[in-house]
């Protein structure tokens, strides 16, 4: 299991929201903040907060929190 | 500015990860004072994430730096436009993308033809845009890099780009504001695998790491010298354990560690080369060491190895008193403020007392772990060097020198006049002259103890108002027996319909206390006079460092007419102005 906290208070960091705001369907149709330039920021941050190299095909696609979420679950249970 | 003291030490940390960074900025910024310096970011390629590495930066050098991004690959319209907005500084950064689509898979089959004609295309471009950011306080000039490794013994896209460079180079020479940055040296320095992400490359052309973007903003914020939040002049150097190895009273001078071959002695004498090249840079070279004075000066004269000599030091303090007072007494008497002054020192003891007596110097120290000796001398070089010099800093110690041995004579004259006249000083008053625009700019940026309203100016500026039918710059130079001071002395003035508003006075203060300030009013008020006008008028607004010129209308005999704003103002009739006498000083026409 990953860390929740951790992983809203990354998107809230990088996306310039109040962790309050991250929730299960925040995805970038949600938050306005959430463009194709904080999405590359967004991955760069997630990979030093859990430590994890995320793949090419993954990156530009994991736009919502469910998927982030279920991304980092598999890279770091590997 | 007072920034969260807290905040700033965590802002500070080495890899810091990218979330906590932008939380600790927007926090930091958040209880801040509104932005005091702007730069805008013109760029080929995605690097909207540099703005938050340059803000980071910026806050660590005690600034609130506001960061504005161009449109894509628009250099001339952003230089255009950001100028026009007031923006301080400029990034340029092409990329070589630019040129062509994978271009570095392309390079081996263009034709000279085509490079040529590219190349031609680069210089005009580049030459317009640095044309219409002359009003810049700085054009930072990233340069062209690869992305992809190079084939062993270069290919034809080192080739490319290595001429292109060469076209930036030289296109940016004819413009006093433009510094270039080295970009490959920039990658080397991160490491090509952690510098460049090919990923965001591909998909949103944004080929740096955050790494890379954090060191590159590193370097633009030294290289502005925090953005004009500081200047360094002098080094002050301690001798044993730094200028050679080992303790001179025990040693001696056949047993201290120095020369070009042995180690350790070879780590010393390349730091001497160093200093040697910073002295030669402009830097003002200071000893202060506890020592006795014969020894270290028997070390400088015996010593075969020493690169140092006597005549590279500006001033000794060699004595067994604390060097907290003959740091305070070296800035006295080179007349330039503590916050001037970088301090290198072996001892953790005199390096702790200068940093908690005087907090204002910047101190290193020479570490115990002497290969480390090295990467300490590249920071000294760096802080002191990392925004260009101009001609007339590197002449700097000859100068200041000239003043020392001016003040050593003055003690055998009867008085203080007869002294003045035996210097047979001139003073030059020069009316808008553009060749001096970057010194002028350059003197004030420097000047601080003499400047009456601490107003800067930018390049840009002074062109635009020596230009302009409504104000004049005057640039004052001064020379004596003892070889010439330089440029020394600004007076903005603007015109109304019959008066001459004094907009700023700034002067160097290596000419103090001769009445160069006084004499050169003449043609500055016989030029006011020839264009009708009749009243003088004048402010002088209060900074932490110009105290010493508080009183300087009043003493010019301008009526002091009340504070507005902060400003205390002064007027006058230019006809009823008893112009102070300075009958040693001859004023010197064009």
């Amino acid at each position: 299991m990953i860390d929740e906290t951790a992983l809203k208070q990354t998107l809230a960091a990088v996306l310039g929201v109040d962790p309050d705001a991250i929730t299960e369907e925040s995805s970038s149709d949600t938050l306005e903040s959430w463009d194709s330039l904080r999405h590359m920021n967004l991955v760069l941050a997630l990979e030093e907060e859990f430590g994890v190299s995320i793949p090419d095909e993954e990156a530009a696609n994991i736009t919502s929190y469910a998927l982030i979420k279920l991304v980092l679950e598999e890279l770091t249970a590997a | 500015m007072t920034l969260d003291a807290d905040r700033l030490k965590a802002l500070a940390a080495p890899g810091l990860p990218l979330a906590q960074t932008m939380k600790l900025v927007a926090e930091i910024e958040d209880g801040a004072p509104p932005a005091v310096a702007s730069l805008a970011i013109s760029a080929g390629s995605t690097i909207d994430l540099l703005g938050l590495f340059l803000r980071k930066h910026a806050l660590l050098a005690g600034v609130r730096l506001s960061v504005r991004q161009g449109q894509f690959d628009d250099p001339v319209g952003d230089a255009e436009r950001f100028a026009a907005e007031g923006v301080e500084h400029l990034l340029i950064a092409p990329f070589f993308d630019l040129l062509a689509p994978a271009f570095e898979a392309q390079a081996g089959q263009w034709s000279n033809d085509l490079i040529d004609a590219r190349e031609a295309e680069i210089r005009a471009r580049y030459r317009l845009a640095f044309q219409k950011g002359a009003g810049f306080r700085t054009i930072f000039l990233a340069d062209f890099h690869r992305f992809g490794a190079a084939l062993p013994g270069g290919d034809a896209t080192d080739l490319i780009l290595a001429r292109f460079n060469v076209a930036l180079r030289e296109e940016a020479a004819a413009f006093a504001n433009v510094r270039r940055i080295d970009m490959s040296a920039l990658v080397a320095e991160v490491g090509r695998s952690a510098a460049l992400d090919p990923r965001f490359y591909l998909r949103n052309r944004a080929p740096y790491s955050a790494l890379l973007l954090d060191a590159w903003a590193r370097q633009i914020t030294a290289m502005s010298r925090n953005y004009g939040a500081q200047f360094r002049k002098a080094l002050v150097l301690d001798c044993d354990n730094t200028l050679w190895g080992g303790v001179l009273g025990e040693d001696l001078v056949a047993g201290v560690k120095l020369g070009p071959h042995d180690y350790p002695g070879a780590v010393y004498w390349r730091a001497q080369q160093v200093f040697a090249d910073l002295r030669r840079e402009g830097v003002l070279l200071c000893l202060c060491s506890k020592n006795n004075p014969q020894d270290v000066e028997e070390m400088f004269a015996a010593h075969p190895d020493m690169v140092l000599t006597q005549a590279d030091i500006i001033l000794k303090k060699v004595n067994w008193r604390e060097k907290v007072d003959n740091l305070r007494e070296i800035a006295a008497e080179l007349n330039i403020g503590l916050d001037s002054l970088v301090f290198l020192d072996d001892s953790d003891f005199e390096c702790e007392a200068v940093r908690s007596q005087l907090p204002m110097v910047s101190v290193f120290q020479t570490p115990a772990n002497l290969p480390a000796y090295l990467g300490v001398i590249e920071q000294i070089r760096s802080l002191f060097l990392a925004g260009g010099v101009s001609q007339e800093s590197r002449d700097k110690t000859e100068q200041y020198r000239q003043r020392a041995d001016a003040l050593q004579s003055q003690q055998s004259f009867e008085s203080h006049e007869a002294y003045l006249a035996s210097l047979k000083m001139t003073v030059r008053v020069t009316r808008n002259d553009a060749a001096q625009v970057a010194r002028i700019s350059e003197l004030s940026q420097k000047s601080n103890q003499f400047n009456l309203t601490t107003r800067r100016y930018a390049i840009g500026d002074l062109q635009a108002l020596m230009a302009s039918d409504d104000a004049d710059v005057w640039s004052v130079e001064v020379a004596d027996r003892f070889g010439k001071a330089g440029l020394t002395g600004v007076v903005v003035v603007r015109y109304g319909a019959k008066t001459a508003d004094i907009e700023n006075v700034l002067m160097s203060c290596r000419v103090l206390g001769r009445g160069v300030e006084f004499a050169l009013w003449a043609p500055v008020l016989d030029a006011a006079l020839a264009r009708g006008c009749e009243t003088l008028t004048a402010q002088f607004v209060a900074s932490t460092k110009n105290a010493q010129v508080a009183d300087y209308y009043d003493r010019l005999g301008l009526t002091h007419m009340g504070e507005v704003d902060g400003a205390r103002r002064y007027a006058h009739a230019i006809e009823g102005l008893a112009r102070p006498p300075s009958p040693w000083i001859q004023l010197v026409d064009d």
